[in-house]
């Protein structure tokens, strides 16, 4: 078959879901993309997180090879860089953490006794403002309730799947989700406080600067 | 009157017999005439009673009987579980995750987009992108809300010697930037075929005059597809405020032309971006882009109270 290989879509997914995929999954054939599948049933391959990068550490002196940490309201993924991906490479190293970034890259496993964790290979790195942020954690919880919903349809193949490897507590992955809303809720109600105070701030600050204008002369009749 | 109940009936009889059933055409058109006449049943309800009753006597099941769907144009569906036809052009082609699907993507016509699935049950031989195909006897369906055609064991696919016209479609993508593409940020193309040279070679004409241009090739995901875009000067000049003048400069500065593209790449990657555009074969032509604000509170609460 004449088949030419498609890109993989960015998945968007929370650090809680990602952390606990264990079960990896390669398609036959030479160059097939390998997958993680997610308890909620979602295979992926390459993802796109925003989130707080709080580390960066090399993991040897000189080795070239850094270790990245990147939180959401969830969790945390760890992820490897280096130079094999010029890109994210050389944004890393103009960045101090923490940071807000928006990381894109692939995911890759690895076995510690005989468990599987996950990490990402970043491919780019970038500083983003909470704007981003808070859309990405908007679309991340829209898309983990509509996996939610598929797993309780059980049609998709891969949620049966899921169903069968991992059998998750719904309402657990339901908590993690209105966990992140809330923070961003919570976050906007502290803008708009903001908002006010620097009105008000800025209100004063006309105030004074207008004090200071007053001829006093006139009041003091001289 | 007499003559319509007589032709239906026909239709009826030559459904069958193509099948290679016989029916009794006076009971039939008797049937046919005691609900239209006098039940006042609408014809193509008659006429689907009519269909179930004889399969019922005469133990057809329902996949033997070929059923010839009436060819409409995709603007027609309106509704899941319509049977029809549809002469179209495969738009694109999407990969599946899913072993029970042979091929997905989008068909179209003159009047609109459809998604697509090809069972694997289907049996069904590949379709290509950018051909057009008589699709027989499929049926419509609503998945996620949206509608899409099934093609099922009963459909049949006839490829067809007709260019199936496309509308000119505007399309808004909202998704992330998620790759900036080689050949983009400040680059050159040939004065004679404006094709983008390397190194000051273009691909046809050899080492001639070039001149200077700004453009992103990219990709926009959504997080279910992606979307490869191109955007010229003035789309990078509203998002970052770089024009080509100024990216000259940049670069002549910093003596490294890349540094545009570093620059740029780091002011658009990972950001959300909302697009409205055309789609020309394989790239979205981008009419307008902007980055995307902020979610609005409404929607998180919204989200939160479907939470059950």
């Amino acid at each position: 078959m004449n088949f030419v290989r498609r890109r993989e879509v960015a998945r968007r997914v929370f650090a809680y879901e990602l952390n606990r995929s264990t079960h990896r999954i390669q398609p036959e054939g030479e160059k097939a993309p390998v997958y993680v599948l997610t308890p909620l049933g979602m295979r992926c391959n390459r993802v796109y997180i925003v989130g707080a990068l709080l580390d960066k550490d090399e993991i040897k002196p000189d080795s070239g090879i850094w270790r990245i940490r990147l939180s959401d309201p969830t969790g945390a993924v760890f992820g490897y860089v280096s130079r094999f991906q010029p890109d994210a490479l050389e944004s890393l190293m103009e960045i101090e953490p923490p940071e807000l970034t928006a990381v894109i890259g692939k995911v890759r496993t690895f076995e510690i006794n005989n468990r599987i964790f996950v990490s990402l290979r970043p491919e780019y790195i970038t500083v983003v403002d909470s704007e981003v942020r808070d859309y990405w954690i908007y679309e991340t919880a829209k898309k983990t309730i509509e996996r939610i919903r598929n797993m309780e349809r059980k049609e998709d193949e891969d949620c049966r799947l899921a169903w069968q490897i991992y059998n998750p507590d719904l309402n657990e992955y339901r908590q993690i989700v209105r966990q992140a809303l809330m923070s961003l809720k919570e976050e906007y109600e502290m803008i708009v406080e903001e908002e006010k105070e620097e009105e008000l701030k800025e209100f004063e600050e006309e105030f004074e600067f207008e004090e200071e204008e007053w001829d006093l002369s006139d009041l003091l009749g001289e | 009157m007499e003559n319509r109940i007589k032709e239906l009936t026909d239709q009826i009889f030559e459904q069958f017999k193509r099948s290679g059933f016989d029916i009794n055409v006076d009971e039939v058109y008797k049937r046919l005439k005691l609900l239209i006449y006098e039940f006042k049943v609408p014809e193509s309800e008659a006429i689907r009673t009519i269909k179930n009753w004889l399969m019922k006597e005469l133990d057809i099941p329902r996949e033997q009987l070929i059923i010839e769907s009436p060819i409409v144009k995709i603007a027609d569906i309106t509704k899941a579980g319509q049977w029809i036809s549809l002469k179209a052009k495969v738009v694109q082609l999407w990969d599946s995750n899913s072993p029970n699907v042979f091929q997905v993507g989008l068909i179209g016509d003159e009047t609109g987009i459809i998604k697509f699935v090809i069972w694997a049950k289907s049996a069904k031989k590949e379709v290509e992108e950018g051909r057009s195909y008589l699709f027989k006897n499929v049926v419509s369906d609503s998945f996620g809300g949206r509608l899409q055609v099934n093609i099922n064991r009963n459909s049949e696919i006839i490829e067809i010697d007709e260019d199936i016209e496309l509308p000119p479609r505007e399309m808004e993508v909202i998704g992330a930037l998620v790759s900036i593409q080689q050949n983009s940020g400040l680059i050159q193309r040939c004065s004679i075929c404006k094709r983008v040279m390397t190194k000051g070679i273009c691909p046809i004409h050899g080492k001639v005059e070039g001149y200077d241009d700004l453009r992103i090739k990219g990709v926009l995901d959504d997080g279910e597809n992606f979307y490869e875009i191109i955007l010229n000067e003035d789309n990078i000049r509203k998002l970052t405020g770089i024009d080509l003048e100024r990216a000259k400069r940049m670069a002549s500065e910093r003596l490294d032309r890349n540094s545009v593209l570093s620059e740029l790449k780091g002011k658009l990657l990972g950001r959300y971006l909302r697009i409205t555009g055309t789609r020309g074969g394989r790239y979205l032509i981008v009419k307008d882009v902007d980055f995307l604000g902020r979610v609005n509170k409404e929607e998180i609460e919204r989200l939160l109270e479907g939470i059950t």
